[in-house]
């Protein structure tokens, strides 16, 4: 007779013989080396939608460029922290897409490689790449020496749009948008329409809208936040507080909680129809170029013009417009087997009609320094050439350049809103904030020491 | 065959039953909590080695203002929504206990919330608090009440977030409508030959018949509460450009530092901390509970 004991072991190990079967016949596999005979390699990037198809179809025509490497196009949904744990694991994809300010903690941290070590023709130059875009690509290693982290696959530059139409509506000259933050100031305050009771029916221009950069205002008055070589906090600096004392104006101005219930009906979503420049409700906006691409969706016959933002009067320099430069940039993480394989890659979309189709289809303007003639009669976004002049201009700006920055960003993130609805002093509220920046950057200088990385930025 | 070797092969076929249980517990849940303990003392970047810094994480989080803001944010969220949710629940369940036409179809209405993404639900929720063109500030605007900024005013801030969490009441609900249709008929026979009214009853047989599920029902929201992440982190992506601290609850500020800002050794510490406030509230409601829940012999 065959006893419960006897069935349960051997019930047991049959369901375990066949867990352990279906996992080696259909469990997940490593990597494959190869797809008809071609090196395969993994490409983590943050794109979907248009954007994401644009680089698909980069990718597609690498690998029908060539006979040797196919390259797996993978969208990845946060995308740099993924990386950091798959880099962090020793499981890294072969080639990421991250963003700009990624670049000083993975370099410092020896997650990714340099770029300037690959044969002469593949290696990024600078005299390629926009003035204001080299420096995105560049950071000390853990030696403390300058070196290339990544190249730009694609970058954009912040001006302002402004609606033509409702310029023209209450007397403005659409062909003269403002150029310091003083006729901003006039601009705005005849574009605004408030009713008797303080309802906001339409603002000329408010900081918080789309509020993706709190931190840069002070850039438009001449300051800056970081002094790079001494590892300290700038952001308590008079430019940034006249900056911020400027943006609690306008706030007093339009009134705390009437811009509160305004902005609580825009859209969240900046590339929703309901955008709140789309909607009419905002006049003037600093964006970058991607806003061409949801007017074109949502609003083709939206009448708008783009120019670098207003700066304060001392600092107008013409023909070097001021404004923030970002950058997608494409890195390969340490561990990868083949790194000649993805500069390859990389070097591909680095060649200017690649670089350029990229950056039509993104509605972008180009990373790059010199730009093909048809780039910019055939470029879908009417403010390219604006945007493309900020990428090569001596006032084009980077976020700080330090592993801190994510926190230093939070920081801004939380306390310029107090501002803006006044309840936190402008001068009170940044000397906090640098305090809390400078802490942050101490620390971080404080486990390069730790490490032994005694020449790495801000650790010496 | 010997009795202790029989009795051997008894145990070895329990644990082998067992083992994928074990192997899972041992490898992804105690390991990686002896790890984050190790962490949590830890400089740990990630990208980086580990490298030892003894109670130095700790000490810095008793500095930290935002931490200590958060936790409190929290332990406020916790003390609304905990009675908000626990009360609502009971009140539907009583209500889908009485004698009414097609309860089921009531019950499954109740219970279908919990059924979507909280992802999903989120995104819905974003839009009936826009201020404009939100339902809810509709509604209010015809009733000739001012619509607040549910989302860009920290005061109306913690509002939404609990109200969100009440959305998702209906598995307490349902676990109360079962408890409740197991209290003996008896009992409500008895209590109103002494003339006890419908809520008279309901206070003094039902609730207490039910007392051990609730005690079970608030040991989970706790949890849950002390945890909530979801909602916020939605409600702070979508909410750029506004004040957002209000939404910077525990578990978010723990991700950031983890996931954004690259500390997870900082992130450790505070999980730990975070599970040490679980357990000693965990445990101050069992001894709070001792003379309030009625366990049937």
């Amino acid at each position: 007779m065959v006893g419960p004991v006897d069935i349960t072991r051997r019930a047991a190990v049959g369901v375990m013989a066949a867990a352990g079967a279906g996992f080696v016949l259909l469990g997940p596999r490593g990597q494959r080396d190869s797809s008809g005979g071609k090196l395969v390699l993994d490409y983590w990037e943050k794109w979907t939608g248009h954007e994401g198809r644009a680089m698909e179809a980069v990718v597609r025509a690498f690998n029908e460029s060539q006979s040797r490497i196919h390259v797996r196009y993978l969208v990845t949904a946060g995308v740099d922290q993924k990386a950091m744990i798959a880099i962090g694991g020793g499981s890294p994809p072969d080639i990421v897409g991250l963003y700009n300010y990624n670049i000083p903690g993975y370099a410092e941290t020896g997650a990714i490689l340099p770029m300037d070590g690959f044969d002469s023709p593949l290696a990024p130059r600078r005299e390629r790449y926009a003035a204001a875009v080299w420096p995105i690509l560049t950071h000390p290693d853990r030696e403390g020496r300058e070196r290339v982290w990544g190249v730009p696959n694609t970058g954009g530059t912040v001006a302002l749009y402004y609606n033509r139409a409702a310029f023209r509506g209450v007397g403005l000259d659409p062909d003269r948008p403002p150029r310091t933050i003083q006729e901003l100031d006039e601009m705005s305050a005849k574009l605004d329409v408030v009713d008797a009771d303080g309802t906001i029916r339409r603002a000329g221009f408010m900081h918080s809208e789309p509020g993706w950069w709190q931190w840069f205002w002070g850039f438009y008055f001449g300051g800056t936040l970081y002094d790079r070589e001494g590892n300290t906090s700038r952001i308590g600096d008079e430019a940034n507080v006249r900056a911020f004392e400027w943006l609690a104006r306008r706030g007093r101005r339009l009134g705390a909680k009437a811009a509160d219930r305004f902005k609580s009906g825009f859209a969240s979503a900046y590339d929703s129809p309901l955008n709140a420049f789309l909607d009419g409700k905002v006049a003037m906006v600093l964006q970058g170029p991607w806003l061409a691409n949801v007017i074109g969706m949502h609003k083709p016959d939206l009448d708008y013009g783009v120019t670098p933002m207003p700066v304060d009067a001392a600092i107008l320099r013409p023909g070097e417009p001021v404004g923030l430069v970002e950058s997608d940039v494409l890195v390969i993480p340490r561990g990868v087997r083949r790194p000649e394989a993805c500069m390859e890659f990389i070097a591909y979309t680095q060649r200017p009609d690649v670089a350029e189709l990229l950056a039509r289809a993104h509605f972008k303007n180009s990373v790059m320094r010199d730009v093909s003639p048809e780039f910019l009669s055939t470029h879908p976004n009417r403010g390219v050439a604006t945007h493309n002049a900020i990428a090569n201009s001596p006032g084009g700006f980077l976020a700080p350049r330090t592993r801190a920055w994510l926190e230093i960003k939070a920081m801004f993130d939380e306390g310029v809103p107090k501002i803006w609805n006044l309840s936190d002093p402008p001068r009170e509220a940044l000397g906090r904030i640098h305090e809390r920046a400078q802490a942050a950057l101490d620390r971080v200088a404080a486990s390069a020491r730790r490490r032994g990385q005694v020449k790495a930025q801000g650790a010496s | 065959m010997s009795s202790a070797s029989a009795q051997r092969r008894i145990d070895a076929a329990g644990w082998l039953w067992i083992s994928p249980w074990v192997i899972g517990f041992l490898a992804f849940m105690l390991l990686p909590m002896g790890l984050s303990l190790y962490y949590s003392l830890t400089d740990y970047p990630l990208l980086e080695q580990p490298l030892w810094v003894g109670l130095d994480n700790y000490a810095e989080l008793l500095r930290d203002e935002k931490f200590l803001a958060s936790s409190w944010r929290t332990l406020v969220y916790a003390a609304i929504s905990i009675p908000a949710s626990t009360v609502l629940a009971l009140v539907i369940a009583g209500l889908l206990c009485t004698k009414v036409r097609a309860a089921g179809l009531f019950q499954a209405a109740v219970f279908l919330p919990t059924l979507v993404p909280l992802a999903a639900s989120a995104m819905v929720w974003l839009w009936l608090f826009n201020g404009e063109y939100g339902l809810i500030n509709r509604v209010l605007r015809a009733l000739g009440l001012p619509g607040p900024g549910w989302l860009t005013n920290a005061d109306w801030a913690m509002a939404a977030v609990v109200i969100i969490g009440l959305w998702g009441v209906g598995q307490a609900v349902i676990t109360y409508v079962a408890a409740m249709r197991d209290v003996p008929e008896s009992l409500y026979e008895a209590a109103e030959l002494d003339g006890m009214g419908p809520v008279r009853r309901f206070v003094s047989v039902t609730l207490p018949m039910i007392s051990p599920v609730i005690l079970f029902n608030v040991v989970t929201l706790t949890i849950g509460a002390v945890q909530v992440f979801g909602a916020p982190f939605i409600i702070r992506s979508a909410s750029v450009g506004g004040d957002t601290s209000h939404m910077t609850f525990y578990s978010l500020y723990l991700y950031d530092n983890a996931f954004t800002f690259g500390r997870m050794g900082y992130a450790s510490a505070m999980a730990w901390i975070q599970l040490l406030a679980v357990l000693v509230i965990t445990a101050a409601t069992f001894v709070i509970s001792r003379k309030l829940v009625h366990y049937r012999a």
